[in-house]
C-alpha cells in the first residue's frame, strides 16, 4: 500500500451507518413522440427491423435444430444453438447508440447481440468503410460468397455479409467469421466492435474489464460492455472483475489525466434462468440483481434495472450510462431484464417453468408490442411489416443456403488447426506510433544505476561472486521487463504487490520509479481477474505482463488460463493475438499451498507456450523473447533461484538478446548417462553428476528443459542415443509430471538405443511438508543416484538412501501416493 | 520364360538340405540336366540338376545355407527377366535388398516413420525374446553378430545392458554385413582379427565359437551332427553290454576257396558274417528287434544295417529284407550300397529302417572293440581283425589257427546276457561248421 494513504484508527473506528447510493428500477417513461424527435422515425423503425432480423435468425436455427430444415432446405447442424428468442429488444436497444469503437463481449447466448451490434455498426459506417472491411476481412473469403448474390445497396450487402459470416461460423465453415473455429458460442467480428463471446458463464466479465483497461490506459475512445447472464453473478471472476474495475486507486492514485474507474458496463442480461435454475427465487441471494452494485463501490456502480422488453428503455439507459463512463465515473452495473421463450438449448423441455409464465411474457412480446406502438404512431403499417418479413426471410434463406452448402462453404482442413494454435508473430511494439510513457528516464533509474556496478558473471577467477555483488536472476527479469516498457507503449504490468513492494521477490524493484501508475500497478488479490483482464487487454491490442505470486494460486485463475488465455488465438483463427506473459513463481519452504510446480497443468493445455528458465542468462533472454512475441507465455520462475548469478554463460549481456523457445540448454557434456531437468532441479542434477563422475567414473550430459512447450527433442535424443541411459527430474510431483511426458516420448524416439527405461525422479506424491523436512519431499541428488543404481546401471559400492525399487513404485501407485 | 529351380525332396523324412557348393554362377548358360550345385542331407550328398535350359538369372542361397525342400534355389531364363516373384522369403542373399524393398512399399509415408511391412519380417533363428536384455544391448550385440541372450547381465535384475555386451565383445573385430548374417544364422563368431579392412571380419572369417588357436575348428553339422546326436542318444538311452567271442576261420576260408574253385562269385568274410547273422537270427528272432521304451518290436524279416566308413563319416545303409536273399544277392547288395555311400549318392530312405547292424573294423587292424548300438536296435555285432590263436584238438594236440574276434553289444533293457550269449554261440558254431549255408542245429 502506498505511503501516501494513511489508515487512521480514529476514522476507521468511528460509529455510524453506511448509506448506499439508490438503485433505480425501470424508471424509464415512454414518450414515443419525443423519441421520434430524438432519433428520427427511420431509426425507430430500423430497431424493429433489427429485432425482426434476430427473431428470424434464431427461429431459423430453432427450425434447423428441431425440424432439420428451414424454408425447404434440409440441414443437420450437430453443434450447439443457445437461442435468444424473446430477448431481441434488449440486444437491439443496447446496440442502438453504440459507436463502432464501443465494444461488446458476450456469452453463449449472443447471436442476437452479434446481429444487433453488427446492424448498428453497418448503419453507422459509410459505404467505403463497409466495403473496405468486407473485402479485407479474412482475405475477403466471406465477402466473395455474398458479393455474387443479389443485393440492393452496400448496406444490404453488408447485412447479407453479417448473416452469412455469423451463420457460416455457427456451422463451422472456413468462410465463417472465425474460420469456423469458434462456432455458435464464440463467434465475433472485431471490425463491427463485436469482441469474443464466451461459452464459459461469466467468462466475458474479466476479459471485458481488461478490454476497458486497455481503452483507458491507451487513451482510446469508446466503452466496453460485458454482456453476461444473471447466473454469472454467481461466478467469482465476475465479482473480481467488478471490483477490479472499481479499484480506488483509479480515483486516488492514478495521474489526473487517467483518473476514474474503467469505462465498462457490466450488463447482466437477466432472463431469470441460469440454464434451468431460477436465479431470483432459487439459486441467487440478490432478489433483484442490480442490488449487487451497492456492495461494490460507494456509487453502487450506478446500478439500475432497465426493462429489456422495451427497446427504448434500453436505449435510454445506455445513453445515460455511456455518458457516465465517458466522464470517468465507471464502471456501471446494468441489469437488463428480459425473457427467452425458447429453451436454454433445443434439448430443453422447460420442465422448470410454467407454461403460464412463458405465455405471460409472450403476451408482451416486444416484436408485437413495439410494432404496434410504431403503427399507432403512424411510423409503420401492416403492409410494411409483411414486406419486411418477406425481405428478412429471403435474406435468411440466402445466408442459410450459402452457409449449409459444403461447396460454397467448405470446412477448414483439420490439419490447419495446428497452424493456428499460435500466431508466432514478432512485435517490437503494439503502438509503434506512440512514445512509451515513463516518469523517470532509464538512465536515471536507481536500479539501472545499481546494476551497472554488479558483476554480470557469476564466477570470476574461478570463484563464485558474492550474492551482493552478482547480477542476479531477479535482475535479469527486471532488465527484460524494463527493456520492453521502453519499447512498447501498450505494455502494462500488474499483479499482487507489483508496485511499491517491487514485486514480492524484488524483480520489479526500480520499475516504480520509472513507470506511471497506469503502466504498473498493484492489482487486487484476484488471480482470475488478473489473468482474465490480461486476456481482454491483449485482444483489444495491447501487451500485458501479469503475475501470479505463487504457482499454487494458478487454480484461482484456472478458467482464465486454461480456457481463455490458451484458446482465443486459435478460436479466432489467429485474427486475435494474445501477447500475454504470465509470470508464475514456484515456491518452496512455505508448505503445501506455496511450493508446487504445476508446469504439467499448463503444458497439457494446447495453445500455451510454457518456459521455465533456471539461469539469469536464460531468464533475461527468454523474457525478452516472450515480450517480443504475439503468443501467450506461461513464464515459470523458481524462488530458489532469484538470488543466483550466472554460472554457465560467460556473463549476462547488458544489451538486448533473445533466447529462442524450443531448444533445451546443455549444462554439461558427458558420455555415460543423460540427465534431463526442468527448473531449479537442474542444480541438484549437477551435484548428482559430480558424484557420478568422482565416485563412479560416469560422466553425464545434463540438459535443462528451459522451454517445455515448444520443446526441441533433437538434442535430447542425440544424447540418449549416445548414452543409452536417461534420468529425468523436476520438483513437480512425480505422477503426471512434464518429465513423465518427456520420458514417454524419449522411449518412443530412442527405444532401440535405450539401455534401461527412462527413469523419472520427481517430488513425492504428497503435500509439501514443512521447510525443515522438505528434503524428504523434493528430489535430492542422492535420490537420483539411487534411481540410477537401482533401475538403470548398478553403481559399484553404492549405498541406497531411498527406496527406488520397482516394487516400491508399484506399492506407491497402488496406494495412490 | 524364367523357370525356378527347386530344392528336391530327398526322401520322405527330409525337410531341408545343405547347399554345399554352387557349380554355376549367375549369367552362366546351362542346359537341362546340367549340375547346378551339390546338396547334402544329413545322410548323403547329391547333385542338383537343372530342370530348365537358359541363363542363370539369380542364385537365391549361399553355399552352406540350409535350404528347405521345395524352396526355390535359383532361376533359369533369359537375361533381363524379372526374378523377384521367385525369391524365397528367407533366403540369405535377399537380405540386402529386403529393407529397400519394404521402404519402397511405404514410400508415401514419412521416411523416418516407415516401419517394415509385414512382407519383410525377418525370421531369425534367435527370435526368442527375453525381457532381460536392454534394447541397446540387443542392438549392439546384433551389430556385432552376437546373440545377447547368451550373456550374463549385470544390470538391474540381471538385465543384460550395454556394458555386458561390450565386455563380451572386448577384443572382437567389427563384422561386415554378410559376416553378421552368417553369425546370426549359423552361430559363428569372428576371429580376434578379421581379414578385411582394419581387421573387419568378413563372412569367410567366421568360425565356430570356441575356436582354438592352432587347431582348425569345423562346425558340427550335417552327417557329423546326426552321428553325434545318435551316438550320444544311444549311450544315454540304452543299457549296453558287450560280449566277446571269436570263431575259427578255417571253414569260412575253405568255403570261399571252394566257391572260387567252383567258378562262383567272390564273397568276402564280411559277407559271410552278414549271412551268418541273418541265418542265426532266424533261430534267435528275439535279437532282431527294436527296444521302444514301453514295448519291444521283433521283426519278421531281417533288415541288416552295414556300417560303412565314408569321407563324410559313418553311414549305415540298410539291406531291406535281407533274410530273403541268397549269399550272392546279399554280397552284391552290400557292395552296391557301400559304394553309393562312399560316393554320397545313397538315397536317404536306404539309410533308415535297420533291425540289426554289422560293423567291421578288422581291416584296420583292430582286434576287438565294443560297438555302440544303433538304437533302437537292440544288438550290433562288431568284427575285429584276424588273430592267430592256439587251439587244442580232440587228440589234445595244440595247434594254431586263424580266428576272427566278434563283439556283440546288446541293450540289456531288451535282452539278457545269456540269450545274447546263446546267439553268439550259434553264430560262432555256424561260421565254424557251416558258413554260407542255411543254419543247422549242432548235433547234440
Amino acid at each position: 500500500m502506498p505511503k501516501s494513504q494513511i489508515v487512521e484508527p480514529a476514522e476507521e473506528r468511528k460509529a455510524g451507518i453506511l448509506p448506499f447510493a439508490e438503485i433505480p428500477l425501470n424508471q424509464y417513461q415512454q414518450d414515443l413522440a419525443k423519441e421520434k424527435e430524438n432519433y428520427g422515425p427511420d431509426a425507430l423503425v430500423g430497431m424493429y427491423e433489427d429485432m425482426l432480423l434476430i427473431r428470424e435468425f434464431e427461429s431459423m436455427l430453432q427450425s434447423i435444430k428441431t425440424q432439420g430444415s428451414y424454408e425447404g432446405i434440409e440441414y443437420d447442424h450437430k453443434g450447439p444453438a443457445h437461442l435468444s428468442i424473446g430477448q431481441e429488444a434488449s440486444a437491439v436497444g443496447q446496440a442502438f447508440l453504440l459507436e463502432v469503437d464501443d465494444h461488446i463481449l458476450g456469452s453463449h447466448r449472443s447471436h442476437g447481440e452479434i446481429l444487433a451490434k453488427g446492424m448498428s455498426s453497418i448503419r453507422k459506417l459509410d459505404d467505403d468503410s463497409l466495403l473496405n472491411i468486407m473485402e479485407n476481412f479474412l482475405d475477403g473469403d466471406c465477402y466473395r460468397v455474398v458479393e455474387k448474390e443479389e443485393s440492393s445497396c452496400v448496406k444490404d450487402l453488408a447485412r447479407n455479409f453479417l448473416l452469412y459470416g455469423a451463420l457460416a461460423e455457427i456451422f463451422g465453415r472456413s468462410n465463417g467469421f472465425n474460420r469456423g473455429l469458434g462456432g455458435s458460442m464464440h463467434a465475433f467480428f472485431p471490425p463491427f466492435g463485436i469482441l469474443p463471446n464466451n461459452a464459459i458463464v461469466g467468462g466475458s466479465a474479466d476479459i471485458a474489464m481488461g478490454a476497458s483497461l486497455f481503452k483507458k490506459v491507451n487513451r482510446k475512445s469508446g466503452i466496453v460492455i460485458s454482456n453476461i447472464g444473471d447466473a454469472s453473478m454467481g461466478c467469482g471472476p465476475t465479482w473480481e472483475a467488478m471490483n477490479f474495475a472499481s479499484m480506488r486507486q483509479f480515483k486516488e492514485l492514478w495521474e489526473s489525466s487517467m483518473r476514474g474507474g474503467l469505462p465498462i458496463i457490466f450488463n447482466f442480461m437477466n432472463n431469470f434462468y441460469g440454464m434451468g435454475g431460477q436465479t431470483a427465487g432459487e439459486t441467487m441471494a440478490f432478489d433483484c440483481l442490480a442490488r449487487v452494485g451497492a456492495g461494490v463501490n460507494p456509487e453502487s456502480m450506478h446500478a439500475e434495472r432497465v426493462d429489456g422488453y422495451n427497446p427504448l428503455a434500453v436505449v435510454d439507459a445506455i445513453k445515460r450510462k455511456k455518458a457516465l463512463l465517458e466522464s470517468g465515473k465507471g464502471p456501471v452495473l446494468l441489469e437488463t431484464i428480459t425473457y427467452r421463450f425458447s429453451g436454454h438449448s433445443p434439448s430443453d423441455a422447460s420442465s422448470y417453468r410454467l407454461k403460464e409464465e412463458i405465455d405471460a411474457w409472450q403476451a408482451i412480446d416486444p416484436l408485437v408490442a413495439y410494432a404496434q406502438e410504431l403503427i399507432d404512431e403512424g411510423l409503420l403499417t401492416e403492409d410494411a411489416i409483411a414486406e419486411n418479413k418477406t425481405d428478412v426471410t429471403k435474406a435468411m434463406t440466402q445466408a442459410f443456403r450459402l452457409a449449409s452448402d459444403l461447396e460454397v462453404s467448405p470446412r477448414l482442413d483439420s490439419e490447419k488447426i495446428g497452424d493456428l494454435m499460435f500466431s508466432k508473430r514478432k512485435r517490437e511494439s503494439y503502438a509503434p506510433d506512440r512514445e512509451p510513457e515513463l516518469i523517470l528516464p532509464a538512465a536515471e533509474n536507481p536500479r539501472v544505476l545499481a546494476l551497472a556496478k554488479k558483476s554480470r558473471a557469476g564466477v570470476v577467477d574461478g570463484k563464485p561472486v558474492s550474492k551482493n555483488k552478482v547480477f542476479q536472476y531477479r535482475d535479469a527479469i527486471f532488465e527484460a521487463a524494463f527493456h520492453r516498457f521502453q519499447k512498447d507503449p501498450t505494455l502494462v504490468a500488474y499483479g499482487e504487490e507489483n508496485r511499491d513492494w517491487g514485486g514480492a521477490f524484488a524483480c520489479y524493484r526500480g520499475l516504480t520509479e520509472s513507470l506511471p501508475y497506469h503502466r504498473l500497478f498493484n492489482s487486487p488479490i484476484s488471480e482470475a481477474a488478473i489473468v482474465g483482464s490480461a486476456v481482454g487487454y491483449a485482444l483489444e491490442g495491447g501487451r500485458a505482463l501479469v503475475e501470479l505470486m505463487y504457482c499454487d494460486f494458478m487454480g484461482r485463475a484456472g478458467d482464465e488460463i486454461f480456457n481463455q488465455l490458451a484458446k482465443w488465438q486459435s478460436m479466432s483463427a489467429c485474427i486475435l493475438e494474445m501477447p500475454v506473459v504470465l509470470r508464475v513463481s514456484v515456491g518452496s519452504k512455505y508448505g503445501a499451498q506455496h511450493s508446487q510446480d504445476w508446469c504439467a497443468m499448463v503444458s497439457h493445455i494446447p495453445g500455451l507456450q510454457v518456459v521455465f528458465p533456471s539461469t539469469p542468462y536464460d531468464a533475461k533472454g527468454m523474457l525478452n523473447t516472450a515480450l517480443a512475441g504475439s503468443d501467450p507465455v506461461i513464464f515459470f520462475e523458481s524462488q530458489r533461484l532469484y538470488d543466483i548469478g550466472e554460472l554457465f554463460e560467460k556473463e549476462v549481456p547488458a544489451d538486448y538478446y533473445e533466447v529462442p523457445f524450443g531448444p533445451p540448454a546443455q549444462r554439461r557434456t558427458g558420455k555415460d548417462i543423460t540427465l534431463i531437468t526442468v527448473g531449479a532441479t537442474m542444480y541438484r542434477a549437477l551435484e548428482a553428476a559430480d558424484i557420478l563422475e568422482q565416485k563412479y567414473g560416469l560422466t553425464a550430459d545434463v540438459f535443462d528443459c528451459r522451454s517445455i512447450n515448444p520443446l526441441d527433442y533433437d538434442p535430447l535424443i542425440k544424447s540418449v542415443r549416445k548414452t543409452g541411459k536417461v534420468l529425468l527430474s523436476s520438483d513437480a510431483c512425480e505422477r503426471g509430471s512434464v518429465m513423465q511426458d518427456i520420458a514417454s516420448n524419449i522411449s518412443q524416439l530412442a527405444f532401440d538405443d535405450l539401455d534401461a527405461p527412462p527413469v523419472v525422479v520427481g517430488s513425492r506424491n504428497w503435500i509439501t511438508p514443512c521447510a525443515e523436512v522438505e528434503n524428504d519431499f523434493f528430489p535430492q541428488p542422492s535420490w537420483m543416484l539411487d534411481a540410477i543404481h537401482e533401475r538403470i546401471i548398478p553403481l559399484s559400492g553404492h549405498q541406497l538412501s531411498s527406496n527406488p525399487t520397482t516394487g516400491e513404485l508399484l506399492r506407491r501407485q497402488r496406494a495412490g501416493i | 520364360m524364367a523357370t525356378p529351380i527347386i530344392m528336391p525332396r530327398q526322401g520322405q523324412s527330409v525337410e531341408s538340405c545343405i547347399l554345399t557348393e554352387w557349380k554355376v554362377n549367375p549369367g552362366d548358360e546351362v542346359a537341362e540336366g546340367d549340375v547346378l550345385a551339390v546338396i547334402e542331407t544329413d545322410k548323403a550328398s547329391f547333385d542338383l540338376e537343372s530342370t530348365a535350359s537358359g541363363t542363370i538369372l539369380e542364385l537365391f542361397w549361399e553355399a552352406d545355407d540350409d535350404v528347405p525342400v521345395l524352396a526355390n534355389v535359383a532361376v533359369v531364363g533369359e537375361e533381363g527377366e524379372e526374378v523377384s516373384e521367385f525369391r524365397p522369403a528367407d533366403s540369405s542373399p535377399a537380405q540386402p535388398e529386403a529393407p529397400s524393398a519394404s521402404a519402397a512399399a511405404v514410400a508415401s509415408v514419412d521416411a523416418q516413420s516407415s516401419t517394415p511391412s509385414a512382407a519383410s519380417v525377418e525370421i531369425s533363428p534367435h527370435s526368442t525374446t527375453s525381457s532381460g536384455v536392454s534394447p541397446r544391448a540387443r542392438k549392439l550385440a546384433s551389430s556385432r553378430g552376437l546373440d545377447a541372450e547368451i550373456i550374463i547381465g549385470s544390470g538391474p535384475g540381471g538385465r543384460v545392458i550395454e556394458r555386458d555386451v561390450e565386455a563380451f565383445l572386448a577384443g572382437r573385430p567389427s563384422l561386415s554385413a554378410s559376416a553378421r548374417v552368417r553369425a546370426l544364422a549359423d552361430g559363428l563368431e569372428p576371429p580376434l582379427r578379421g581379414s578385411g579392412l582394419a581387421g573387419m571380419a568378413l563372412a569367410g572369417d567366421m568360425r565356430v565359437p570356441g575356436s582354438i588357436e592352432g587347431a582348425e575348428t569345423q562346425p558340427v553339422k550335417g552327417i557329423r551332427k546326426v552321428i553325434a546326436e545318435r551316438m550320444m542318444q544311444s549311450l544315454q538311452s540304452t543299457a549296453q553290454l558287450t560280449l566277446h567271442s571269436s570263431f575259427e576261420l578255417t571253414m569260412a576260408q575253405a568255403y570261399r576257396k571252394q566257391r572260387l574253385a567252383d567258378g562262383k562269385s567272390k564273397v568276402s568274410l564280411n559277407d559271410l558274417i552278414a549271412h551268418a547273422i541273418i541265418e542265426c537270427l532266424k533261430v534267435h528272432p528275439e535279437m532282431n528287434a527294436h527296444f521302444l521304451g514301453d514295448r519291444i518290436a521283433v521283426f519278421e524279416k531281417v533288415h541288416l544295417g552295414v556300417a560303412v566308413d565314408t569321407p563324410r563319416g559313418l553311414l549305415v545303409p540298410v539291406i531291406r529284407d535281407s533274410s530273403d536273399m541268397s549269399i550272392e544277392g546279399l554280397s552284391s547288395e552290400i557292395k552296391k550300397l557301400a559304394s553309393s555311400c562312399r560316393e554320397g549318392t545313397i538315397p536317404p530312405d536306404d539309410l533308415a529302417g535297420g533291425s540289426f547292424t554289422l560293423t567291421n573294423l578288422g581291416m584296420l587292424g583292430v582286434e576287438t572293440f565294443t560297438p555302440v548300438l544303433n538304437a533302437p536296435e537292440i544288438a550290433i555285432l562288431g568284427v575285429g581283425g584276424i588273430v592267430l590263436k592256439p587251439k587244442r584238438s580232440a587228440s589234445d594236440e595244440v595247434t594254431y589257427a586263424d580266428y576272427l574276434p566278434l563283439s556283440l553289444t546288446i541293450d540289456h533293457q531288451a535282452i539278457d546276457g545269456a540269450p545274447a550269449a546263446r546267439f553268439l554261440q550259434s553264430l560262432v558254431f555256424h561260421l565254424e561248421t557251416n558258413p554260407g549255408q542255411p543254419f543247422s542245429q549242432p548235433n547234440e
